[in-house]
């Protein structure tokens, strides 16, 4: 009974064409990937690649990381904000 | 008797505008302070100087060290009070290490951005830079 009616449910609302979106890409965390056990806050080059240019902290929903790694990630971004080796707010507007 | 040893890290920003000698007389006072206090120090990593992020204390540059020592948790607060007192420390950051990190550290000899670009320094870098930072991407 549940099984059916959830199999018509997803039939009649192909989510992707209501989005009007091709379909969409996969992303994959790049920490697993790298199967990264610990990401260190020292090298800031890398995770420079996760604040934008203001320098504010990148949601995972958009770089595809995953939440453990995300957790992991912020953590690094503050300590290396502590240490001045990234910017809390980076003046662009100037 | 059974105090549990750890293996912590300690990043310190000292004032760039010292002279080399008295950055070093810095150190060498931190790192009185850990063995003196039960701890044992491990390695001393120099980053040198580097542009701050952001101004500390109206510096723009600062004298960074890296210090990996195992002891005691009752050394971190001595320490950091020691941090506190010493005028020259513009920030400090401690960091206990658990066995991932270590064993990070072992694999990725994380000393790479130890040699960083963003130094005053002048010209030798580019080179092993330009290596280091695809090689990283590819991980």
């Amino acid at each position: 009974m549940y099984m059916r009616r959830q199999a018509a449910s997803t039939t009649r609302k192909p989510r992707r064409e209501k989005e009007g979106q091709g379909p969409r890409k996969k992303r994959t965390c790049r920490f697993c990937d790298a199967k990264e056990i610990y990401i260190d806050y020292r090298d800031e080059k890398r995770l420079q690649r996760f604040i934008t240019e203001q320098g504010k902290i990148i949601p995972k929903r958009i770089t595809g990381t995953c939440a453990r790694h995300q957790r992991q990630l912020v953590q690094a971004l503050k300590r290396a904000r502590h240490l001045a080796l990234l910017p809390f707010v980076s003046d662009t507007i100037r | 008797m059974s105090t549990t040893q750890r293996t912590y890290e300690t990043t310190i920003i000292v004032n760039a505008s010292l002279e080399d000698s008295q950055i070093d007389a810095v150190i060498g006072r931190v790192q009185d302070a850990i063995t003196k206090n039960g701890g044992a120090i491990a390695a001393v990593n120099k980053w040198g100087r580097k542009r701050l992020a952001y101004p500390i204390r109206k510096k723009t540059n600062g004298f960074y060290v890296n210090i990996e020592f195992t002891g005691p948790g009752t050394l971190l607060g001595t320490l950091e009070r020691g941090y506190q007192l010493d005028e020259m420390i513009l920030r400090y950051l401690n960091v206990q290490l658990d066995k991932k990190a270590i064993a990070a550290r072992a694999a990725r000899p994380a000393s790479t951005p130890t040699p960083e670009a963003p130094t005053v320094s002048p010209s030798p870098e580019p080179s092993p830079e330009g290596q280091s930072s695809p090689d990283e991407e590819k991980k």
